[in-house]
């Protein structure tokens, strides 16, 4: 229960303390900003309590000060996607209240970072120099710090308490999306990429990935709908610090954020101009921050995608498997119905009526091909590591791939409403 | 048709292949919530990963918090491992995928000490030689056709060992007795310096057959030498294998002598000197004066072959390049 609290409570107040955001936003940048700036903390070797003690202190102050102003909440436009979203969300809360946390990487990695940094109070404690079994040692640690946060709260090390967090990801996340998309495009096609969203099978009930378990992907997947919405809305007061915020978030919680942030930099760079500046600055800190705390701990068994990469031309042989890959794991039915096969035709029309459709294309076509380089020149069995994150890695692109959805849908209604 | 009926069709269509696959999923989470429901959290754990997850809080109960922790594990069962890694934080862990792999970290003077032994159906806490013992008693002797003595009513085997080298090498005793008479043989096997004593019975017409006979007899991993008295005479075989290298050697049925065969040398050569009687005795090693304790074995590292002298029982052994355990048994 001191998770749930916590949780629902602690973490939009956060992201409010940085300035007024819808509910589904200011959870997200709330989880992002306390990771981000516990991570920082601990890296300049500020007594992790103490900066969680400080951190609070301004979140409560600062939060409820833009609370009082109250949520800006989106109508609900139709009450059949309101209803579609709910009945997943609420499904799934049922479950995460009673089900133990079952799956492999949320207990190989992430939650027991959470609980070697909640336990010790440090982010390089005897944790991460060899003190307990730990693979993937440099793995960033945003989201298990959230979690060491709810769990020095609730005073336990149990598992139970971070429950909350990851199905709070997804909620915030079809928020963001039924928010901006409901601003960007119209608000009924946000609600229904929302309900759109929560139903998507690999999303709310895959076993390893989905919202029941402890991976990152779903963070991964929020944090680039925050930095892609706000590339589309880059004419908005401040987006580009939120953009740098959620690349920093992209950067810190896993490890294929920081090519995804280079990504954005690069697509971002066309759209803010000069003002790209700030947030490179930002996902440089960030950077920053994550390359001084790797230098100081032991590497564990993880692969650096930056070191292999210049090994491609020799792995040429490969990219067949590796381009094949993605097309093969967006036709798997019992994950992600026809959602691909749609994505495609609505890109298609999409990018005849709209010019910010090629901003999601291009999105959606950088990482995806950098995703592929990854594979060619991985030092796993490529095959082997496609069946295990092929699926976790299209979660990534979710937010573009729902706005071209969107904007198609949008498309066939306005051609409809012309006069002949 | 209408573009805006043309979106909802499509839309409905993507609704319902998304809601096909997620829906009874849906259904199946609720249903085992629900039935996970009454219990507590711990027993849904259970109810989860049965029996296993029950090993797992015995052992969180039972185990020193602040103790590190080996976890071995059959490579094959290392998520295993991994798993109760992460239950049994925050006490730190070390994972050894295999029993291998942790003698052979026998060198690090941070190895833990306290051994839990996991695979994908339970986890335990246990000690190394017992899960040693588990191992050989689940492989197959070395030597399948042993040549035994004829019926004696004494041995004395001048090494007996069970103790590991690093991985593989695994050296133990093979050892075989038969009984050819119409009675009952009591036998009384002693292991020397220890002095520990053993007896057991071995019907008529009957074989006692040991993959490990030091630590079956004696319950130690130790190296020293072997007493046997019997009854009636038995026929026996006594081996010095590598159970790693899959190499054995018969032993000699030793009384004192020290005319050891010349023979080549190789590495980890060491000269073995025993005093058999229970009278202090003096081994000439060299020309220098060795006083030897009752029942006392002895080792030294050797280069090349000594002159050795005095009522005692002398003989090298030395390594192969191939790892195999050579003796030069005195003359």
């Amino acid at each position: 229960m001191i998770g749930l609290i916590v949780t629902l409570v602690l973490f939009p107040l956060a992201g409010l303390a940085f300035g007024r955001r819808s509910i589904g936003e200011a959870f997200l940048l709330g989880a992002g900003i306390t990771g981000t700036v516990l991570f920082v903390a601990g890296v300049v070797h500020v007594p992790l309590v103490i900066a969680m003690v400080v951190l609070g202190a301004w979140t409560v102050g600062r939060g409820a000060w833009v609370l009082k102003k109250g949520f800006p909440l989106t109508t609900p436009h139709s009450a059949l996607p309101t209803i579609l979203m709910c009945i997943p969300l609420l499904a799934l809360a049922f479950g995460a209240a009673i089900m133990p946390l079952n799956d492999f990487d949320g207990r190989a990695f992430w939650a027991l970072k959470a609980k070697g940094i909640a336990h010790e109070r440090s982010i390089d404690g005897p944790f991460f120099h060899g003190g307990t079994h730990d693979p993937r040692n440099q793995y960033p640690v945003l989201i298990p710090l959230d979690g060491a946060v709810i769990l020095s709260l609730a005073h336990s090390l149990d598992d139970r308490n971070l429950r909350w967090l990851y199905l709070g990801i997804l909620a915030a996340l079809a928020l963001l999306v039924r928010e901006r998309i409901g601003r960007l495009v119209s608000p009924a096609a946000g609600a229904w990429c929302a309900a759109l969203l929560v139903w998507i099978p690999q999303f709310a009930v895959e076993p390893e990935g989905g919202a029941l378990s402890a991976y990152n992907d779903i963070a991964i997947a929020a944090f680039a709908a925050g930095a892609f919405f706000d590339l589309l809305d880059a004419d908005a007061r401040k987006s580009e610090i939120r953009f740098g915020l959620w690349l920093a978030f992209l950067v810190l919680t896993k490890s294929e954020g920081l090519p995804l942030a280079l990504v954005f930099l690069a697509i971002g760079a066309f759209v803010f101009r000069k003002r790209i500046l700030a947030p490179s600055i930002i996902a440089f800190i960030a950077t920053l921050s994550l390359i001084v705390w790797r230098l100081r701990i032991p590497a564990g068994d993880e692969e650096d995608v930056f070191r292999l990469l210049p090994t491609l031309p020799e792995k040429l042989h490969r990219l067949g498997i590796a381009i094949a890959a993605f097309p093969r794991h967006m036709l798997l039915m019992p994950r992600w119905g026809v959602l691909w096969i749609a994505v495609i035709i609505a890109g298609i029309i999409a990018a005849r009526l709209d010019r910010r459709a090629w901003l999601a294309i291009a999105m959606i076509a950088s990482i995806l091909a950098l995703y592929a380089a990854v594979y060619v020149t991985t030092a796993w069995v490529p095959s082997e590591l496609i069946a295990v994150t092929a699926d976790r890695l299209l979660m990534h692109v979710i937010a573009p791939s729902l706005f071209l959805l969107a904007v198609a849908g949008r498309a066939n209604r306005t051609s409809a409403a012309k006069p002949s | 048709m209408s573009g805006r009926w043309l979106t909802r069709i499509a839309a409905a269509l993507l609704f319902i292949s998304l809601a096909a696959s997620t829906l009874p999923r849906l259904i199946a989470i609720v249903t085992n919530a629900r039935t996970l429901q009454p219990l507590t959290y711990e027993a849904r754990r259970e109810r989860q990963m049965g029996p296993w997850y029950a090993s797992i809080e015995k052992l969180r109960a039972e185990l020193p918090k602040k103790e590190p922790v080996a976890l071995i594990a059959p490579p094959r069962d290392l998520d295993a491992a991994v798993f109760a890694n992460y239950y049994l934080y925050p006490i730190h862990t070390r994972l050894f995928a295999g029993r291998n792999a942790y003698r052979n970290a026998a060198p690090d003077p941070t190895r833990p000490k306290v051994i839990v032994a996991v695979n994908a159906l339970h986890a335990e806490r246990t000690e190394y030689d017992i899960l040693r013992d588990r191992d050989l008693r689940a492989g197959r002797r070395v030597v399948t056709v042993p040549q035994l003595s004829g019926p004696i009513p004494a041995f004395i085997l001048p090494i007996a060992a069970s103790v590991d080298g690093p991985s593989p090498d695994t050296f133990l005793i093979e050892a075989t007795l038969a009984n050819p008479n119409a009675a009952p043989a009591e036998v009384r096997v002693t292991f020397w310096p220890k002095g520990v004593v053993r007896t057991i019975a071995i019907p008529a017409h009957s074989t006692a057959g040991y993959y490990d006979f030091v630590y079956q007899l004696f319950g130690i991993m130790s190296s020293g030498w072997i007493d046997v008295e019997s009854s009636q005479p038995l026929r026996g075989a006594f081996y010095f294998v590598n159970r790693g290298r899959g190499d054995a050697t018969l032993l000699p049925n030793a009384s004192p002598a020290t005319a050891i065969e010349p023979g080549a040398l190789y590495r980890d050569t060491k000269l073995f000197i025993i005093n058999p009687k229970g009278t202090r005795a003096t081994a000439i090693l060299n020309g220098e004066s060795i006083p030897l304790d009752p029942h006392a074995f002895i080792s030294r590292p050797i280069e090349s072959l000594p002159a050795v002298g005095g009522d005692v029982y002398a003989f090298v052994s030395t390594r192969e390049l191939n790892g195999r355990t050579n003796f030069l048994w005195p003359q």
